[in-house]
């Protein structure tokens, strides 16, 4: 306040603040980026560099597209401009006995959509986790990419933040969170962390440039329309697996591989529930995220109001004092009836601000712009439970099943680099059963239509042959015209003993050995658990048996394929 | 001898196959289809099967990105159509286990089950062969099920004749163990010549070859409708002989004018059994010498007949046989009729002929009537037997199991259900058609009995409610329900739409001509109408309807 007065006049200052009320936090802070950035066009060019105090740093980075390792070679490169020495790691790549070593240490991670860390900072985080190693020596900040569509936004990097210090470190720069269109936010982020290193604070070190011309890093939001929505399951099947095609505006940039990003809305019926028992038809407006909007369309289209996180049930107990904690599973129209509305009600905005928004949901991408028209397909099973013996479905998989043809739709393309196909003359095995069968139909397409020569071995199970067999006639025409070069199935309810993929894996134990020694790349999609458990079980098991290796060679093996990026794997 | 150029490609396929293994155990064990690989497809009939697919569903199925949703079809050898209480109950169970639940009585005596994947042939087949029962050559180009007139209260010796159907389908049954092997494990045959065929070497026949056997004066099994017809000759209480009928078939192609349906040509009669089962396995030996190889369409025996001519026929076979054929003795038809109701044998054994529309063994419509032949099986007090017009009669029931056999019928309403159905439906007829036979151009079985209830409507309008009327449907025109000897027939030609063809008599002895082409059900109801009012006031007395239209010449004759 005191420098403002002594910069600025009085009218100055009042035309300041009222022009900057309208700005969120998040725009607030890439404002002050874009004007450090148009003070230095001003000067006619780049700040002074400062010099370092420091001579090394460490940055490791830790995400699956791609976008920390950018920030952390550019972090890098102004820091050599420092005279500062960098030494940039994937964090999957990073020897942990090294942490205690560490002076200058910067981290660079993103978060996946349930707060957890992505998998090449799986090891990372569990190991600082676990561990009770003192750090009294280690100087730290950490950069934490995110997305604010998700409730537990950034918080991968908040955990990395709170147990460094919880360790002994020291804080050297605040955390800054980024959202999608993290550019602003880093660079603000690694000025500060330039500054910190150079030899004289004062000296602002570089600023970042951000300027309007720039295309933004961000999130591109593609148009589409829905052309065809068809459930794969034949009558009589217990699943529901829909084959959704888009048809963008204009061409989506994606790789088979990488996903497809897309925001549900809430159905009509669950959010004239809430309004009943709030007793409003919703006409009033609030604001979420700076821009106002009905109660009603906001709950309809942005709030995530189904199955409600315990930590809104916390606040929501707060805000309505109550005395007791809430527990159990809630959908907001069963909270509100079970606890009804008093401080909050008429006042919407105090129940708004307390809920989050609807998350995206990601799918595997399942076609390729090569072979499919430039169109987008998804794979998407409607996923149903029971809550109170009432049939109930979650939410997006919901949604997206009954979009008719012709609704308009948005997505955004999420990047999965660690999920792509090797070079054309590769062999590849893939093993994807249920919707795990989504980017293999975008990697065999793909690899029709460039007529790569690499061998493509699909195993693929589900429940019943007759019924469940995704996209059969496809598989079919693939093997006829050899692009696909051989096809495993496993249907587990057609016997009276279940057959899954990897008993599959197992009876073609010797040919998936010589594949892989014949360096195949090993892709594994679908369930987490138990599948892609048992699917690496067997390829242990496969492994030790026709590489005559004891337990732990075959482990080292199989890590040496992990770091070759030989053995892929995509499961949820 | 046959024509060696231009072979059709079912033979290529039959003289590769290794005595009709082919490829079927790698076609059974893939995984990828529900459907077999192209040659097994056909090779796969001589094992009394059939690869089909719902045809409803193409559509929705191929929009799923599924493939076809394929099925088999298993239709049963069973000579004559007799089936053990205990044969009953096992075939109940598999059709439950595997099947679509429909067991289907053919027009052949046999029964055939539908809807069977891929992977359930082997345990069905197995679990029949436990009580003896096997499907082998029940279709293909060999000797299909051997039809016997049905009702053993035709004649004291019925039995007799009876034993001829199984006498006559074992003579002709294939070498190969092929069926053994492949459904039943059995181990491969390594001596080869222990199954070397000389009757149908490694080509088998032309085409399928059916044989039926008649005891006048009923022909219910249409004994004119078959490559060969024997007709019982009976005197004094004794099988004298039979009578040889040659190159009756049904089938015909819709605008291929060389096709054609024929009825049966008697040609002699011969005195013993090994003189007729010698006759009859040189009638098969001459077909497969001279039969059509080229066009499967002209490759039935009724072509080769009509190509040599029926002296020329007589003399080789004759001259094959080595021995003369007897002039054909005096024989008379007169109806062509299953018994309904309880009828006693000469034995004082009572049988219960029991109406089943279309065949199909079902608990449809409030109709428990799977489940009551169930119970009956289980009592252990009748045998089943199969009518050529696709009933069940409750057989061999003792006297004193009748009242109780009696009671199950009337406790669900089989009894009912038999005696009130008018004769126009008792005697109607219908193929499988529409959703499983590939070759259906229209709907048959599942229309039929709502069009015969049109029909009813207009013999009530007509005043004759109970006259009996043989009315016959098929999809298509290769004659599974014997239509050309029906009085009033439906041929189908596209969706919902059939030729419409009257005159045929009521012993079966006269083909029916056609009468309009191409009809809707609107206008086949409005030329039936007022053929049969015309019917009604211009009938002479006893004049069937048949007879009818042949005299005021409504067909061209």
């Amino acid at each position: 306040m005191l420098w403002s007065k002594k910069m600025l006049n009085k009218q100055q200052i009042e035309k300041l603040q009222n022009f900057i009320s309208q700005f969120s936090k998040e725009e607030l802070l890439w404002l002050s980026g874009y004007l450090i950035g148009k003070a230095e066009e001003e000067d006619g060019g780049a700040a002074p560099v400062g010099t370092a105090v420091v001579s090394k740093i460490t940055i490791a980075y830790g995400t699956e597209t791609g976008n920390s390792k950018k920030i952390a070679n550019q972090l890098a490169a102004r820091a050599k401009q420092m005279k500062v020495n960098p030494k940039v790691v994937s964090m999957e790549q990073y020897k942990l006995t090294d942490l205690e070593k560490e002076e200058y240490f910067f981290t660079i991670v993103s978060t996946h959509g349930d707060g957890e860390p992505p998998a090449a900072a799986k090891k990372f985080y569990e190991h600082i986790h676990s561990s009770n190693s003192n750090l009294p020596k280690l100087k730290y900040s950490v950069l934490a990419l995110g997305d604010t569509a998700y409730p537990l936004f950034c918080k991968t990097g908040a955990d990395v933040d709170a147990r460094f210090q919880k360790l002994g470190g020291t804080r050297l720069v605040d955390r800054k969170d980024c959202d999608v269109d993290f550019e602003p936010e880093a660079n603000l982020w690694i000025d500060e962390v330039l500054r910190k290193l150079s030899t004289s604070p004062s000296s602002n070190g570089t600023a970042a440039k951000v300027t309007d011309k720039k295309k933004p890093s961000g999130r591109v939001i593609y148009k589409g329309k829905i052309t065809a929505n068809v459930n794969l399951n034949d009558r009589g099947s217990k699943k529901e697996t829909y084959h959704i095609e888009i048809t963008p505006e204009s061409e989506a940039h994606y790789a088979p591989g990488d996903s497809i990003g897309i925001v549900p809305t809430n159905y009509e019926a669950d959010v004239q529930a809430v309004l009943k028992q709030l007793n409003t038809i919703g006409s009033d407006f609030v604001t979420h995220k700076g821009e106002r909007y009905s109660f009603y369309q906001l709950l309809r289209t942005k709030l995530s109001i189904l199955q409600l996180p315990a930590r809104i049930l916390t606040k929501y107990a707060a805000l309505e004092k109550i005395p007791i904690e809430i527990k159990g599973s809630y959908d907001l129209a069963d909270l509100l009836y079970s606890f009804p509305v008093k401080i909050a009600k008429g006042n919407w905005q105090l129940l708004v601000d307390i809920l989050e928004p609807i998350a995206p949901r990601l799918y595997s991408v399942a076609s390729s712009n090569a072979a499919h028209n430039e169109e987008v397909h998804l794979t998407v099973a409607r996923s149903a439970f029971y809550k109170n013996g009432e049939k109930r479905y979650g939410l997006a998989s919901n949604y997206l099943s009954q979009l008719p043809k012709g609704t308009d739709i948005n997505f955004y393309v999420q990047k999965n680099n660690a999920f792509h196909l090797p070079a054309d003359d590769k062999d590849i095995i893939m093993v994807g059963p249920g919707t795990g069968i989504a980017p293999f139909r975008a990697f065999v397409a793909e690899r029709d239509a460039r007529g790569a020569e690499g061998r493509n071995w699909l195993f693929f199970g589900d429940q019943h042959f007759k019924t469940d067999f995704l996209y059969q006639t496809e598989w079919q025409n693939y093997l006829e015209t050899g692009v696909l070069t051989r096809l495993e199935v496993a249907f587990s309810r057609d016997t009276d003993q279940k057959v899954y993929v990897q008993h599959k894996l197992k009876k073609q134990s010797k040919e998936i050995f010589e594949w892989l020694q014949s360096g195949a790349y090993f892709y594994v999609c679908g369930a987490k658990e138990p599948m892609s458990v048992d699917v690496e079980n067997t390829l242990l098991e496969i492994i030790a048996e026709h590489g005559s290796f004891n337990k732990q060679e075959a482990e080292d093996y199989l890590n040496d394929l992990k770091e070759e990026g030989r053995y892929l794997k995509d499961v949820y | 001898m046959a024509e060696k150029k231009n072979l059709s490609p079912i033979e290529k396929i039959k003289e590769e196959s290794d005595a009709l293994r082919g490829t079927l155990k790698e076609s059974l064990q893939n995984e990828i289809t529900g459907a077999l690989f192209e040659a097994d497809k056909s090779l796969i009939k001589f094992h009394g099967i059939y690869e089909q697919d719902d045809r409803d569903r193409r559509e929705e199925r191929a929009e799923k990105k599924l493939e076809r949703a394929y099925s088999f079809m298993i239709r049963l050898r069973l000579p004559g159509g007799l089936m053990t209480g205990e044969q009953w109950l096992a075939t109940d169970d598999i059709a439950t286990k595997y099947s679509t639940g429909v067991i289907k009585i053919t027009t052949r005596q046999t029964i055939q089950l539908h809807g069977i994947v891929k992977t359930d042939m082997k345990p069905t087949l197995k679990w029949f062969d436990k009580f003896n029962l096997d499907s082998i050559a029940a279709c293909g180009d060999v000797n299909r099920n051997v039809v016997c007139a049905a009702h053993p209260k035709q004649s004291p010796i019925h039995e007799e004749i009876f034993q001829y159907a199984d006498k006559i389908s074992t003579l002709l049954l294939p070498k190969t163990r092929a069926f053994y092997e492949i459904w039943l494990d059995d181990e491969k045959i390594v001596d080869k010549k222990l199954e070397e065929d000389p009757l149908y070497k490694d080509t088998y026949l032309p085409r399928k070859f059916k044989i039926s056997i008649a005891i006048p004066p009923n022909n219910d099994i249409d004994v004119f409708a078959n490559d060969i017809g024997l007709i019982a000759i009976i005197e004094k209480d004794k099988l004298k002989g039979f009578n040889i009928a040659v190159g009756g078939g049904m089938s015909s192609t819709h605008g291929n004018v060389s096709t054609y349906a024929r009825v049966g040509s008697v040609i002699g009669f011969t005195e013993t059994e090994e003189k007729t089962l010698k006759a009859i396995y040189e009638i098969v030996t001459i077909q497969r010498d001279f039969g059509n190889r080229s066009d499967r369409k002209l490759a039935r025996l009724k072509y080769t007949v009509d190509k040599v001519g029926l002296d020329w026929f007589k003399q080789e076979l004759e001259n094959r046989c080595g021995f003369a054929l007897q002039p054909a003795k005096k024989f008379d038809f007169n109806q062509r009729i299953d018994y309904y109701g309880w009828h006693k044998n000469h034995e004082g054994k009572w049988y219960y002929t029991l109406f089943v529309e279309n065949g199909r063994i079902c608990d449809e419509d409030g109709l428990l009537l799977r489940t009551a032949l169930r119970e009956i099986a289980k009592t252990g007090k009748a045998t089943f037997r199969f009518t050529a017009n696709q009933n069940v009669i409750v057989a061999d029931v003792v006297e004193k199991d009748k009242a109780a056999i009696n009671e199950m019928l009337k406790a669900y309403k089989l009894i009912e259900h038999t005696e009130h159905r008018t004769g126009i439906r008792k005697n109607s007829m219908a193929c499988v058609a529409l959703p499983t036979c590939p070759l259906a151009l229209a709907e048959a079985q599942r229309y039929l009995p709502s069009l015969i209830t049109r029909i009813e409507g207009l013999m009530e309008e007509c005043k004759i409610p109970n006259d009996d009327i043989i009315i016959r449907m098929t999809g298509c025109p290769n004659g599974c329900a014997r239509p050309g000897l029906a009085e009033i027939a439906f041929i189908g030609v596209s969706p919902e739409r059939y030729n419409l063809y009257l005159g045929g008599d009521a012993a079966g002895f006269r083909l029916n001509k056609i009468y309009k082409e191409n009809l809707d059900e609107t206008e086949i109801l409005n030329e039936l109408k007022p053929v049969l009012q015309s019917y009604v006031s211009e009938r002479n007395k006893q004049e069937t309807f048949g007879d009818f239209v042949m005299r005021k010449q409504l067909v061209s004759a």
